[in-house]
């Protein structure tokens, strides 16, 4: 085979996990090419204008400290920045951002083009290319041979996209662009477990056509709280957006109309995320609410273009524009582009290791949606463990995986490839069980060593974790140490605000009690250290202060229910003869021989039944 | 997965043994043991067969039941096989069986098969082990309580209204950007209190529930010949140990089990104490000692119908630290002795092992400081310490979850002790995925910003 060009890693797509894979790969030292459809279309946000949320803004933070790049681009390119979850603790909250769009992907290609190692070539990639049970490269639609020792496929929702709205259907990747669909049958042919989801886009409105004084608005946060661990301040100016609801005659229209969704119809057969539904979906499933929240995102500060969130549909394009000027404010409004919704390949991810490989083909990784995800934020971050590990597989170092306890990218991989999807998979707080120890405050102290070690954190940003670091250790130090005596000058104030006092109080015990806040700590703190630290700082060392005891009866909690963890397996325990084992299985536990039940508790993709048979197995031999 | 068989009736010769085959391969063999590669029974009806060896030769005449997969006890195909109780029939069945490509179950295998296929949860597994294991038949009732899935029925109302309180509190914090109703922190508190004080009320069943299953030991002390062996013989309404005028009659620590208002009693007959006059009886004493210190309960016995001794006051005060009845025994004969220099706010009862007068107040008594109440009338109880020590622990966890909801504490810290609540519940019950709760979050709150 001649081939017209020869790269370690070949990157199929530009969206957001595969940006975060080329620039991952390439930094570790991989001769990189990212091959994509549209070289214009690099970083497109293909959906809703923003970047984070709760735990997915945990997810961009923990990126960032392993040395990604879409924190940095988002605060160079964010127009509303918003702390969600202000109220509440520490653990809980997260940061999100209003994108503009264009700036987005701008500003990303940017990043791409000033990467050494990395190539961008325009092209649609329709098959792999396999030498010797192992990927060897990919062949493009117009001819081009590529070879590669590793390609990652981050296709989105191009792999065989179809998109819908209402009775009408086309292969598309995006509204606008041509879908994968040789690749997506590559896959099959290849033996992939292929599924079927299906996700949706709502309208977007012409900002000149809306009466913006029937919207309620929700400004920015006046100090906004940055992703990048590296930014110091986010410097585009900041904008409204706005909140408004539908109305009861909106709802009955649709309910008339429902036989035009192809939801409805039966025609879309993919199955949509439960908390992401249709404008249809929410007035079918939830009739008795008689309004539904909306809100108006303007899409970035040079475009009068405006994102409709929370109205996705699949209702024909021809009808939207009469459903949508129901909504109170909306009544003259002008719709630029229809919503949709679209149908797309997934390939199951119990297929891959934790390092996001395909036990079925050797070197071929998967990122985003192809693993049945939904986001930029998981896929991004896919993207960075399967760009690292396709690297390190280049040179034949180990792997780089992430584990559930320390970070949301550990959750979010060990769900995937454990567990598979049954309908599009999005991070939450509550899937982490370690919740209270993952903040996207501490992401830096969670994994930047690890992003040091692997070749991402470059030493400009180590020093400065490790200055931050030093900094909260003063911070932490002091709160131990430092005292609030009766005889203090500030001791009647205080107990005047929290009730009883004993005559001495460490400042950490004083500020776990209800009504004490960072700022009244901040001022008992001695001067030196309020000088020398920042107020950051000291709410990360309060967080921590807040949380420990907590995280103790957790973690208890945990180790309760791995208590057959240091339970031994017998070495020479044939798996084979343990009836109902499957093969698959039984292959994973030969592979890794593990010497205890923890060891085997821990091999990715062991289902729980499995575990209990085989708990079952090894207590009985005990 | 295989073939597995056992023998399900105790060893030694009976009038009837029965094996239990289960597997795929379970009809398959049963047709070669019959010599018709044809035979297909009837599901759960009973043929009369003869049962060959490989050479053609009748090994023995048996009965026959089939049960199809998915309705037997594992959930796989099923045979039982009710052949005559002869230890060697039995082994040369099981070898010819074990030819047929089955093999030896282990310990509990038909019940883990039955849990893997759904047809059992934990609880009702435990509960076969209890059936099996009963010694009266309330705490036999009560085991086939559990094996219906009562306690974990019992549980699974209180479980669903903390995941709703879960859910609740779970989409507050996940779903700040949607619509969402306010939580009520004061709501929550009540709906929160309602589980707790159920499954509290649960756990405290425990007290009578375990006794059902672990029994009292119960030990008759005193000093010799105040009648121990003829009270021992009464309470158990047969001539077990031996009784003769003689002091020192009993050597050695006797024990029977016997059943008082259906909570089974371990009964042991003791060496009376006194300075011993020879090393058997030196050892005897010892074992009494060893009886009382391993007994839930004594009953002292003292002889009325003579005064106190310095032997009597010894028992007495070694038995003082202890749960304790005083037994006034040969209550037919003229009462000589000053019983209030014994009782010393002891509970007391007279008796007669002669006339029998007296023995229902004694085992009342023996009953009485376990709280038990008629224990083959009241409702389910938590017999299993492992599900009572769960049961505290969600008690415990529910108080942490609700001093913090008071202090107005942030809802993750709340969660913190309602999801270890639900853990420990689940550990009886099943366990509640994640996506159990999102799923209920998504179909509870229209969630979508």
């Amino acid at each position: 085979m001649i081939l017209d060009e020869v790269f370690d890693v070949v990157v199929i797509g530009g969206g957001h996990a595969g940006c975060e894979a080329a620039s991952a790969a390439a930094r570790l030292g991989a001769n990189t090419a990212l091959v994509t459809i549209n070289l214009d279309l690099i970083g497109q946000m293909s959906c809703n204008p923003a970047i984070g949320g709760i735990a997915k803004g945990h997810l961009v933070r923990e990126i960032d400290a392993l040395g990604g790049i879409m924190g940095r681009v988002i605060d160079r390119t964010g127009i509303q920045f918003r702390l969600l979850n202000r109220s509440r603790g520490p653990a809980v909250q997260s940061p999100r951002a209003q994108a503009d769009r264009s700036l987005y992907r701008t500003e990303m290609r940017a990043v791409l083009e000033h990467t050494p190692n990395l190539q961008l070539r325009q092209g649609m990639v329709s098959d792999l290319l396999v030498s010797k049970d192992r990927v060897a490269g990919v062949s493009m639609q117009d001819g081009r041979q590529i070879g590669a020792k590793a390609v990652i496929i981050a296709a989105g929702t191009f792999l065989n996209g179809l998109v819908h709205t209402g009775r009408t259907t086309y292969t598309a990747g995006r509204a606008g662009e041509p879908a994968s669909i040789e690749l997506a049958e590559a896959l099959k042919r290849l033996g992939f477990p292929v599924g079927r989801l299906k996700t949706g886009t709502p309208p977007r409105l012409d900002g000149r056509t809306i009466d913006w004084d029937a919207f309620e608005p929700q400004s920015a946060d006046e100090k906004p709280v940055p992703f990048s661990f590296a930014t110091d301040e986010i410097q585009q100016p900041q904008i409204h957006c706005f909140i408004g609801y539908t109305s009861d005659k909106l709802h009955d229209a649709i309910r008339r109309n429902l036989n035009e969704s192809p939801l409805y119809s039966g025609k879309i057969k993919g199955v949509g995320p439960r908390y992401c539904p249709s404008i249809e979906d929410k007035v079918v499933k939830f009739a008795e609410k008689d309004r539904h929240q909306l809100f108006l995102e303007p899409e970035g500060h040079n475009t009068n273009e405006v994102y409709l969130n929370g109205f996705s549909t699949s209702l024909p394009a021809a009808m939207q524009q009469d459903l949508v000027r129901m909504i109170p404010g909306l009544e003259e409004v002008r719709i630029i582009r229809p919503g949709y919704a679209i149908e797309y390949d997934f390939v199951d991810p119990r297929e891959l290791g934790p390092d996001l490989q395909c036990h079925r083909l050797p070197g071929l990784f998967h990122a985003g949606q192809v693993n049945g995800t939904t986001g930029y934020e998981e896929a991004a971050c896919q993207g960075l463990i399967a760009g690292v590990n396709a690297a390190l597989a280049v040179e034949g170092r180990e792997s780089f995986t992430l584990r559930r306890e320390e970070s949301y990218i550990g959750v979010l991989i060990d769900d995937l490839i454990r567990q598979g999807v049954d309908e599009p998979y999005r991070i939450f707080t509550s899937r982490a069980e370690h919740r209270l120890a993952l903040r996207h405050d501490n992401a830096d102290e969670r994994l930047s060593r690890y992003g040091r070690e692997v070749g991402l954190v470059g030493d400009q940003e180590w020093e400065r974790f490790q200055q931050r670091r030093d900094r909260i250790a003063q911070v932490r130090k002091a709160l131990t140490s430092e005292r609030l005596r009766a005889s203090d000058p500030a001791y009647a104030a205080m107990k005047n605000l929290v009730g009883e006092l004993p005559e001495s109080i460490s400042l950490a015990e004083l500020a776990k009690r209800a009504g004490v806040e960072t700022r009244h700590v901040q001022q008992l703190l001695p001067t030196t250290v309020r000088f020398e630290t920042t107020q950051q700082d000291l709410e990360f060392a309060l967080a921590d202060n807040l949380y420990s005891g907590y995280i103790k009866t957790q973690e208890a909690a945990i180790s309760r229910l791995n208590s057959h963890d240091r339970t031994p397996i017998p070495s020479g325990m044939n798996f084979r003869v343990l009836s109902g084992l499957s093969h698959e299985m039984i292959e994973r536990l030969e592979r890794v021989r593990p010497q205890t039940f923890g060891q085997a508790r821990t091999i990715p993709g062991m289902t729980p039944a499995a575990l209990s048979t085989l708990l079952v197995s090894v207590t009985a031999a005990n | 997965m295989d073939t597995i068989v056992a023998v399900a009736t105790p060893p030694g010769r009976s009038a009837i043994a029965v094996l239990r085959l289960s597997g795929p391969q379970a009809l398959y063999i049963t047709r070669a043991l019959v010599h018709d590669d044809s035979f297909t029974p009837e599901p759960t009806h009973v043929v009369l067969k003869d049962l060959k060896t490989a050479d053609d030769e009748v090994m023995d005449q048996a009965l026959i039941t089939f049960f199809k997969s998915p309705h037997s006890f594992s959930g796989e195909d099923m045979v039982e096989i009710s052949c005559h109780g002869s230890p060697i029939t039995v082994r040369k069945l099981l070898n010819r069986i074990q030819q047929l490509d089955a093999r030896l179950a282990g310990p509990g295998e038909f019940t883990l098969r039955a849990c893997r296929n759904g047809k059992l949860n934990l609880s009702q597994a435990e509960a076969i082990r209890d059936l099996i294991n009963a010694r009266t038949t309330a705490a036999a009732q009560q085991a086939t309580r559990q094996l219906k899935g009562e306690l974990s029925n019992a549980l699974s109302g209180s479980k669903q209204q903390l995941i709703d309180i879960i859910v609740k509190m779970e989409s507050a914090l996940e779903f700040v950007e949607d619509d969402l109703p306010q939580l009520q922190r004061t709501a929550v508190l009540d709906d929160l209190a309602v589980v707790q004080n159920t499954i509290g009320r649960l756990a405290a069943t425990y007290q009578t529930g375990h006794l059902l299953r672990d029994g009292i030991k119960v030990a008759l002390v005193g000093r010799p010949n105040v009648g121990k062996s003829s009270l021992f013989n009464g309470l158990l309404s047969r001539d077990r140990a031996i009784v003769t005028e003689l002091p020192g009659t009993t050597r050695d620590s006797l024990t029977e089990s016997i059943a008082m208002n259906g909570i089974p009693v371990t009964l042991t007959d003791t060496a009376g104490i006194r300075e011993a006059g020879d090393r058997i009886e030196a050892i005897g004493v010892e074992r009494t000692h060893r009886a009382m210190a391993d007994a839930d309960l004594l009953v002292v016995v003292i002889d009325a119908s003579s005064a106190v001794q310095a032997e009597d006051r010894e028992v007495l005060e070694r038995a003082r630290i202890s749960r304790h009845v005083i037994a006034f025994n040969k209550s037919d004969l003229p009462s000589v002795i000053d019983t209030n220099e014994t009782v010393n706010g002891s509970k007391v009862v007279h008796v007669s092992a002669v006339t029998g007068a007296g023995l229902a107040d004694l085992s009342a008594a023996i009953l009485e400081p376990f709280g038990t109440v008629d224990s083959e009338s009241v409702g389910l109880l938590v017999t299993d310490s492992r599900h009572y020590d769960l049961l505290v622990r969600a008690v415990e966890s529910f108080d942490e979850a609700a001093s913090l909801m008071k202090a107005n504490a942030s809802e993750e810290l709340v969660l913190v002790g309602l999801h270890n609540a639900l853990n420990f519940l689940g550990e009886i019950t099943g366990e509640t995925t994640t996506d159990e709760i999102l799923g209920r979050i998504f179909s509870t709150f229209c969630i979508g910003k």
